[in-house]
């Protein structure tokens, strides 16, 4: 893997002394605040407004709102949270994984990808909770000591996801965090006022000292230790909340790894359709090049082809299983009233990927916005076609049923989409994009080694 | 919402806080002790009083649970002999009348301008005495059949008013009491015994559901054909009817014979028994050759459109059973030549014996005769003359229920003075210029005297909760008022006097005086005059024959106010809530139109417009709408109550509006054709079918009927049952034991090996025809919210017990569709196979496992608790219950869909479920505590039969059997041991269900019944 050559003068001190080109370039974007940033905050921020006033409403009139109805049980809430936690995901392997195997390409976007995570999960935790019927009552799942002697039910899937998800929230943040620690002190050392004192606090003294330098190392390397199992934990775990249950289409044994895989899958979609922009719009061609997004898309071609094989399996074993109510689910689900979203699914997630064999698409970043966009549609109707066509057609024929998603579910999952952009949008301008220290490693050694590594 | 109350401004904060952190926004409710309490009462425990039902004819007798003062369940009393512990879903829900938001709140006078305004009782009594005294003689008195008390009032005012009565009835079965006056000459109607019958051939009768006796009929339908009694497999039963309807469905036969054939069937059929049985005594040969001069087998066959051969076979088995009893064509198959067709039947059954032994001639009751259509003819002639100056009308609603073609409705405006004396308004009080409204049905006295050995008291159970007085108080103060000769004092004293001749205490607690009486077979008068086989007359020229056939639920349309009978799923078409018109597939595949599309029926009545729903069990030339929709009047049987919910399918709703009508009346587009002896007619018109564009979808609650080969609802043939292997290993379907998969569990080891209980339940699908008594009583139990059509129509009904409805084995494939419909029915076949599905508290429940707040949870008795209070709502137990009879509260149901009065029926052992929680059967886990407690005073176990849920112990048929699972010799235990057709639902998933099925029984063919 060669690294690119259009980062060796990034290095090469401009004019103004003291300061290095990638801390101008990358730093710049954190400068001023155009109208269309701030366009697009207001209206995110809009948006999130009226999520959480839609969703007052649901919670005053009740769940009938939303598109529920005997026997789906769960809709859009559910695959959406589903879809946010997947999202997550690619930062943690990025951040974390590719950092155990030192891929050191994996320092330009990783902080984006981090980025991606925290917000994802503060998105993907919204959900569970907005879901409830009673979400007032949400304290009932956490195994609070109380007088009344209340406790949880440590078999439940549900309990275990409670734990998944805030473990998973809170590496993540502390990891984002730390990873933050040497940019900010830089960002402090540039700023003023206010800025400067927030900046202050949030730099923990940092002076880049060695002995600082070596903790930073070593706490970066743990964490990942850390993390690396919660990659696979945390989806395993969500995937649980279907594959430990008893109906047909969600019991599966398969489903941990190819949630995994397809969290995997789904989130490097969402972090190159993230990436894409922000290079253009920030100019970050230098740091961002074909190098970074030839790699990703390998990545987002094998997980593709794992999904694609996971796909593939439930079908088979609903076949070789010879049990008729797996295979009328898995029947119905290609041929039944659903058959849009699971062919969109199979199409957007196995087949269009499959395109990335061609070295020149895989560089091609028009073409690979629009594929991991489509990755991503087929990525939510992938949980689409697990959680709902499941439920409507279940054991008991005389109880199927069909779901038809609500206008006030549309708004509240607006309102999550609003929510993630408004965090994404203010971490823009409060943090650089990509980690400079990271970066400037990355040139470092590829100077010393003449890129011939 | 006026104003934000406390509850929901807690709601609020707990949103606005964005989670929880506001803590508890239940609503803390206060129970206020009494000041000074009543000797009989004593809070927490129920007294129970006995009482009649007066929803339909059958009278059966009733016990009225009351807590603190208010009626909150209706049962049977076993005392009775009609109906014993059984009550019908109609029966059970008229308990809402008490409470219902459509109670008259006081006297009322029309202001004018078609508003009423309250007036009060001094000025209501002055206005109705001075109309009849002015009126001078031209007074009728219509209204429904009432006891015998309430009917010598009403004679008393008649007399005092020199007015007129005239007793109407909508379903009237006037066409039988014309035909036991032919061949008795006693007008009056038959009772009918399946259960002394080895062979039944049903000719439309629909007596499992619609007929006379309902409750009655099936219990004994049931019990003779139990396969534990009777391994031949009992009485077998034959049906003739063009659509496939309740009693139909339970047929071993069905013969899809023309729409209007009936007629030449019965007249071909009773020739063939005239031939070898000759004519019976008292009657002389050519009386009866001359009347049976009607077509033969053959000809019969090529009227009803069928195969020869079959009507062969039936008229062979006919002559060869030993107890043959031919059931007369029911309300919908009364056409113009009804009276000879019952005439003819009626003869069938006095030649083959059945009178006397399945089929009982009751003396004629005293009293005003109920009025043909002919009277009522003559009554709307005299109103349109002008003639009428006061019309009061009491127990019926004319304005809805007679057929405009005979112009009642019209002529009302040349009435001087409409008074009604409905205690719910209606059609006929929104018309009438005063209302002096009645008490509700548990406010009253009264007695009802159904037959002979029969009679049964009507007793007050609550205080009058509105300004209303008595209908007998009214009629005897008007009595007096006009100088009349009246009994002494109340109307309660005229009930006592007229029972004075027995103990009066004795006859209040056993809810009547009920003696064994030998009813004499009357000798046969024939008097065949003006009855004779004739084709029916069908006015119109439309393409199809018009089947307006009584609603199972709904009946003649007094059940349409009734929210729980608007829900229940019909019995044969499990829709709920509108009207809907059945076409046969062909037909709608004919006129491009498919479930929920709207299409124009017109007949030379009228027209309306209603949606389709195709099916397989109705012939190609007849369309069928069920009766009993099409109110304008009426919080639930109009539209006015509707749509209080946000909801974002439905498509059409002219919701929440006053006047609006739900569905379409039927009976407004019939002919007012009579019969032959001037007898209502139902079967009258031909219709042509119009298709609209318009779509309106319709509440179904259940999507298909194919089980797809999934042994929901098991079948084993007769020999099986029998525990003989009938050699079919290709259809020997069902008997969990042998090719199932092995029953490999004992339910009652699902619980704490220290209790002595574990709760379980035998249900027999075999005697189950799907009447849906249990449902109601569910509802009315267990506090289960209506949630209106538009929730219905998402599939959102509360119901924790729901009966599913399968056709055969059913195949694997189809439910591609996005909203399924049943599609297997199929003309002449029948294999229907109904599951009552209430939870099944599985031993190893899958809903237990994953509820991450253990708000249900296995309790030691082997139930799972359900805890409201726990419960967040994540519904992952719904998700997770395979047999799907997990509730969600959508919206707040529990706090606004019992409006008005409504929520005074809560039971108090039941906590009323807040929204956002789940609910499920709880196999009235309240009935067991309150067992437990009794028991426990006397320390000793809960006895077998002691504890009943209250599924069974409404099932008229018994097929539901509750106990103890620990107890060897409980009832239930003995029940669920049929090891030749018990099977568990689902059992090849292991969740180790409580309840054990019993698979329906496919009896052979009937043709080999000797």
């Amino acid at each position: 893997m060669t690294p690119p050559p259009a980062m060796a003068d990034a290095m090469s001190p401009l004019s103004r002394p003291r300061d290095s080109r990638a801390n101008i370039d990358i730093m710049a974007p954190t400068k001023g605040a155009p109208w269309p940033y701030l366009l697009a905050l207001g209206l995110a921020i809009l948006g999130v407004v009226q999520g959480f006033l839609v969703l007052a409403y649901q919670a005053y009139v009740g769940l009938g709102v939303a598109g529920y109805q005997q026997p789906i049980f769960w809709g859009v809430y559910i695959i959406t949270f589903v879809f946010w936690i997947g999202i997550g995901h690619a930062g943690t392997l990025i951040s974390a994984i590719l950092f155990l195997f030192r891929a050191k390409w994996r320092n330009a976007v990783n902080r984006l990808a981090e980025a991606l995570t925290v917000f994802a999960v503060l998105t993907a935790g919204l959900f569970p909770v907005l879901h409830l019927g009673r979400l007032w009552k949400v304290y009932f799942l956490f195994p609070y000591p109380n007088q009344r002697a209340l406790w949880v039910n440590f078999k439940s899937p549900l309990l275990w996801d409670v734990f998944a998800i805030s473990t998973y929230a809170s590496i993540s943040i502390v990891f984002f965090y730390i990873g933050l620690i040497p940019d900010i002190a830089m960002a402090r050392d540039r700023a003023t006022g206010g800025k400067k004192i927030v900046y202050t606090i949030l730099a923990l003294g940092w002076q880049g000292t060695g002995p600082q330098w070596k903790a930073h190392s070593r706490s970066v390397l743990h964490l990942s230790g850390l993390a690396t199992p919660l990659v696979l934990s945390v989806h395993s775990v969500v995937s649980w909340d279907f594959a430990m249950s008893i109906v047909p289409g969600w019991h599966a044994t398969i489903f941990a790894p190819y949630f995994v895989a397809g969290a995997v899958f789904g989130g490097f979609a969402m972090v190159l359709n993230v990436l894409i922009p922000v290079r253009r719009i920030f100019r970050l061609e230098r740091y961002l090049t074909d190098y970074h997004f030839e790699n990703m898309s390998r990545f987002i071609l094998f997980t593709s082809i794992i999904c694609g094989y996971a796909y593939g399996v439930e079908y088979f074993i609903a076949w070789y299983s010879n049990v008729e109510f797996e295979q009328s689910s898995f029947w119905l689900r290609a041929f039944g009233p659903y058959w849009l979203s699971t062919w969109a699914m199979i199409v957007f997630n196995c087949v269009f990927p499959q395109l990335l064999w061609f070295k020149k698409l895989r560089t091609n970043l028009p073409f690979l916005f629009a594929l991991c966009f489509f990755i991503n549609l087929g990525m939510w109707f992938e949980r689409y076609v697990i959680i709902i066509t499941s439920l409507s057609r279940e054991f008991i024929t005389g109880s199927w049923g069909l779901y038809i998603i609500s206008p006030v579910e549309i708004a509240v999952i607006v309102g999550s989409f609003c929510w993630f952009s408004m965090w994404f949008l203010l971490f823009l301008k409060a943090f650089p994009v990509i980690a400079i220290a990271e970066v400037k490693e990355l040139i470092i050694h590829a100077k010393d080694h003449g890129g011939a590594h | 919402m006026p104003e934000l109350d406390r509850r929901d401004f807690l709601k609020l904060v707990g949103v606005s806080a964005g989670t929880a952190a506001t803590a508890c926004a239940d609503p803390v409710e206060k129970l206020v002790p009494y000041v000074i309490q009543p000797e009989s009462v004593t809070p927490g425990l129920a007294s129970y009083y006995a009482s009649t039902c007066t929803e339909c004819s059958a009278s059966c007798g009733m016990v009225v649970k009351t807590r603190e003062g208010r009626p909150i369940k209706l049962d049977g009393n076993p005392k009775n002999p009609i109906n014993r512990e059984s009550l019908c879903a109609r029966g059970q829900a008229s308990l809402g009348r008490t409470y219902h938001p459509d109670r008259i709140p006081g006297p009322l006078a029309s202001a004018g301008d078609n508003t009423q305004q309250a007036i009060t009782w001094e000025e209501g009594m002055t206005r109705l005495t001075g109309s009849l005294k002015k009126a001078s003689g031209r007074t009728y008195i219509l209204g429904g059949p009432v006891g015998p008390s309430l009917s010598g009032v009403l004679d008393n005012l008649a007399a005092a008013s020199g007015g007129k009565r005239i007793v109407y009835e909508p379903f009237s079965h006037d066409a039988l009491l014309s035909a036991t006056e032919a061949v008795f000459g006693i007008r009056t109607l038959p009772l009918f015994d399946p259960e002394k019958a080895d062979l039944i051939i049903d000719m439309g009768s629909d007596f499992l559901a619609t007929g006379l006796s309902p409750c009655e009929n099936s219990r004994q339908f049931a019990d003779a054909r139990d396969v534990r009694t009777h391994p031949d497999g009992g009485t077998r039963m034959i049906s003739i009817s063009p659509r496939l309807n309740s009693t139909t469905q339970s047929s071993d036969e069905w013969i899809a014979a023309g729409t209007g054939s009936q007629g030449a069937i019965a007249f071909a059929l009773a020739k063939a028994v005239y031939d070898k049985y000759g004519a019976p005594a008292g009657v002389d040969e050519e009386t009866v050759e001359a009347f049976l001069n009607g077509p033969s087998l053959s000809e019969a066959a090529s009227v009803a459109d069928i195969d020869p051969g079959q009507l062969q076979k039936v008229a062979k088995a006919l002559l060869a059973a030993e107890a043959p009893l031919v059931m007369p064509p029911g309300v919908a198959g009364t056409d113009s030549s009804a009276a000879s067709t019952a005439t003819a039947v009626m003869l069938i059954n006095l030649m083959t014996g059945a009178v006397g032994r399945s089929v009982q001639i009751p003396p004629a009751s005293a009293g005003t005769p109920v009025a043909t259509q002919s009277d009522l003819e003559a009554l709307v002639k005299e109103m349109k003359a002008g003639r009428v100056d006061v019309l009061l009308v009491h127990d019926s609603n004319p304005v809805y229920s007679m057929p405009p073609a005979l112009g009642f409705q019209d002529a009302l405006s040349q009435v001087g003075t409409v008074v009604s004396f409905a205690s719910m308004k209606d059609e006929t009080s929104e018309a009438a210029a005063l209302v002096l409204p009645n008490h509700g049905n548990m406010e009253v006295w009264g007695d009802v005297a159904p037959r002979p050995g029969v009679r049964s008291l009507i007793q007050p159970t609550i205080r009058p909760l509105m300004d209303t007085q008595a209908l007998g108080d009214t009629l005897l103060e008007a009595t007096r008022a006009l100088g009349g000769t009246a009994p002494e004092g109340s109307f309660f004293k005229v009930v006592q006097d007229n029972w004075s001749d027995v103990d009066w205490a004795e006859a209040v607690g056993n809810g009547g005086v009920y003696t064994d009486v030998e009813i004499p077979v009357p000798a046969a008068q024939a008097d065949f005059s003006g009855l004779a086989y004739s084709a029916p007359d069908m006015a119109g020229s439309g393409e199809f024959k018009l089947l307006a056939f009584p609603h199972s639920m709904l009946g003649d349309g007094t059940g349409a106010a009734l929210p729980w009978l608007q829900e229940i799923p019909e019995t044969v078409t499990k829709l709920e809530w509108n009207s809907w018109v059945e076409l046969s597939f062909a037909t709608a595949e004919k006129f491009g139109v498919d479930f929920g599309d709207v299409v124009e029926i017109e007949t030379p009545a009228g027209k309306f417009d209603v949606s389709v729903f195709p099916r397989g069990g109705i012939r190609d030339d007849t369309i069928a709408i069920p009766t009993g929709q099409g109110h304008t009047v009426g919080f639930y049987a109009s539209m006015e109550g509707e749509g209080e919910r946000p909801s974002w399918f439905q498509v059409e709703s002219p919701a929440g509006t006053k006047g609006v009508p739900r569905g379409v009346n039927v009976m407004s587009i019939l002919s007012a054709t009579p019969d032959e002896k001037g007898g209502r007619t139902w079967l009258n018109s031909m219709a042509s079918v119009k298709k609209t564009g318009r779509f309106r979808r319709l509440a179904l609650a259940q999507w298909t009927d194919n089980q797809r080969e999934r042994r929901l609802a098991q079948a084993v043939t007769l020999a099986k049952a029998n525990g003989h292997d009938d050699g079919h290993h290709g259809d020997g379907h069902g008997g969990g034991h042998h090719d199932g998969p092995p029953h490999t569990f004992e339910a009652k080891y699902d619980a704490d090996p220290k209790v002595p209980y574990r709760w379980g339940m035998a249900i027999d699908n075999d005697r189950c025809d799907g009447c849906n008594a249990c449902v109601a009583a569910c509802y009315i139990e267990n506090n289960i919210p209506v949630v209106g059509e538009a929730q219905a129509i998402n599939h959102r009904e509360m119901s924790w017990l729901r009966v599913e409805r399968y056709i055969g084995e059913g195949h694997v494939g189809g439910g591609a569709d996005r909203r399924p419909i049943p599609r297997l029915e199929e003309l002449g076949k029948l294999d229907i196979r109904y599951v009552a599905m209430p939870c099944q508290q599985c031993g190893a429940a899958p809903c237990e496992a994953v509820c991450p707040t253990l708000a249900t949870y296995h309790n030691k008795e082997g139930l799972n608790g359900m805890i409201y209070n726990r419960c967040a709502g994540t519904r992952y137990c719904a998700n997770n219950c395979s047999y799907k009879v997990r509730r969600f509260n959508y919206f707040d149901y529990g706090q606004e869909n019992f409006p008005g009065m409504l929520g005074m029926m809560l039971n108090p052992d039941v906590t009323v479920r807040q929204q956002g929680v789940m609910e499920k059967c709880s196999f009235c886990v309240q009935r067991i505590e309150h067992g437990r407690q009794l028991a426990k005073d006397e320390d000793r176990p809960i006895a077998d039969g002691e504890v009943n849920v209250a599924c069974a112990a409404a099932c008229p048929t018994n097929s539901i059997t509750f106990g103890n699972l620990r107890d060897d010799t409980s009832q239930v235990v003995k029940e669920a041991d049929q090891p030749n057709r018990s099977y568990h639902l689902l059992q090849e998933l292991n969740l180790r269900s409580s309840i054990t099925y019993l698979a329906k029984v496919n009896r052979e063919d009937p043709e080999g019944v000797a």
